[in-house]
């Protein structure tokens, strides 16, 4: 590996979408849209239900290829493969669920260590210690709440400390001390990454320093 | 964080002790394997009695046991990522690679496990007579490596399919059968005291033919 995530610096990282369009069979889940962001700073994606918000954020981070058009992800002026594009990102999703046989310390070290980090346990206790976590560490999955749980999502997204952050419905099942806490983790990052939060939630896109407008008009049109 | 150049084998340990410890703590696959090949064991040992002299037959009822505890187990190991939706968290820490060797060696460990408990339970019941170790041990190794690469290849490609269960034991039959044939003719001739060295072979060459085959589709199995 010639670079590593922690070694970016912010300013060397654009994330761009081309003309990106994904259906569903004969359903229309993204309108084409494009943008380009680069770190760092705050993004916020718009629209209704529907609109296709997670499916830009999976397609974001190579976890879906879109139908049409692409993504680019660019370090230090080369664009990342795709396949290796999980590396520069940290993504945190409804759709992102947890070993629930293991605890949700044992889940991040399994991260760590398939990423290949070196001291995995540092790192799984810093992860945690940012979403106030620390003291549920040792509970399996299974034990925690909707709302620890969101946290633990966002204590993954943030484990390998990505130069982007990709954030679907961040807010969620979060109680106030959990949004507040979410929202200061976001003023902290803001000027060290890039941070992707698709979101309807006022108190969520007024953080962003720009919006992308999503103009699918939600439940999808017959292509 | 720093990471470091071996990552992609750290990557293939992480899952494997991941799989071993979440196996531990649920034993979703080895109760109902380790119990599907001892009733079985006991319903041919009841069925049949005790076949000292019937090499043939002994060797052919032996892999029929080990193939099914296979088809009975050895899916869970993607099925379970899909059904407990952790897939994208799996994709996201790991490259398909990596991810397919870590569960290929745990299902080799998974099939190893059984044997320890299943092939001298086998040999007791049936009455069998003394294999020659060294070539029985070894038919059962590569026998075992060969059923544990066409299941995990199988177990990934149908994951995300439904009526997963009948799907997997009949796309994984004809990969199967292969492997089955060659260990039943080896263990057979060990036991009539005839070379195994061609059954020895063509398993080798058969479980590298079918990793190669299986590393070149992982890339491309979990696209949604």
């Amino acid at each position: 590996m010639s670079a590593t995530a922690a070694m970016v610096s912010p300013e060397s990282v654009v994330l761009e979408a081309r003309e990106v369009l994904h259906r569903y069979g004969p359903r229309v889940g993204l309108e084409r849209v494009s943008f380009r962001a680069a770190a760092p700073g705050v993004v916020a994606i718009r629209g209704a239900n529907g609109s296709g918000k997670s499916t830009l954020l999976r397609i974001l981070a190579g976890l879906l290829r879109p139908t049409e058009g692409e993504t680019a992800l660019a370090v230090d002026g080369a664009e990342t493969k795709r396949s290796d594009r999980s590396r520069w990102i940290g993504y945190a999703a409804p759709d992102l669920a947890f070993y629930s046989e293991l605890t949700a310390a044992e889940n991040l070290r399994f991260a760590a260590e398939s990423r290949g980090m070196e001291r995995p346990d540092e790192a799984v206790r810093q992860a945690l210690e940012r979403v106030h976590l620390e003291s549920r560490g040792d509970d399996r999955v299974t034990a925690l709440s909707s709302g620890m749980v969101q946290r633990l999502r966002l204590a993954f997204a943030l484990l390998h400390r990505p130069p982007v952050l990709l954030m679907d419905e961040p807010g969620s099942f979060l109680d106030e001390e959990g949004r507040g806490a979410w929202v200061g983790l976001v003023q902290a990052q803001r000027r060290e990454r890039l941070i992707v939060i698709a979101t309807n939630e006022e108190r969520e896109w007024t953080l962003a320093d720009e919006s992308v407008e999503l103009r699918g008009r939600g439940l999808g049109r017959p292509a | 964080m720093p990471t470091n150049p071996s990552s992609s084998a750290a990557a293939v340990w992480a899952v494997l002790r991941k799989e071993c410890l979440s196996e531990w703590r649920t034993r979703y696959g080895l109760n109902a394997a380790l119990l599907f090949a001892i009733t079985s064991l006991a319903a041919v040992s009841f069925s049949i009695g005790r076949l000292g002299d019937r090499s043939d037959v002994l060797a052919g009822l032996l892999w029929i046991v080990l193939l099914f505890a296979a088809l009975a187990s050895l899916a869970h190991a993607f099925v379970r990522e899909v059904e407990g939706r952790t897939l994208t968290m799996l994709r996201l820490v790991a490259a398909p690679t990596a991810i397919a060797i870590g569960k290929l060696l745990f299902n080799f460990l998974f099939l190893a496990l059984i044997e320890v408990v299943t092939v001298p339970l086998f040999l007791m019941l049936m009455g069998a007579p003394a294999p020659r170790w060294g070539s029985f041990l070894a038919l059962l190794a590569l026998g075992s490596v060969g059923l544990a690469i066409a299941s995990t290849v199988v177990g990934a490609i149908i994951s995300q399919t439904r009526g997963r269960g009948a799907l997997f034991a009949g796309t994984s039959f004809p990969l199967l059968l292969p492997v089955v044939a060659a260990a039943v003719s080896g263990t057979r001739a060990q036991w009539n005291g005839g070379s195994v060295d061609a059954e020895l072979r063509l398993l080798a060459a058969y479980a590298v033919a079918l990793l190669a085959m299986s590393l070149l589709l992982y890339d491309h199995l979990w696209e949604d």
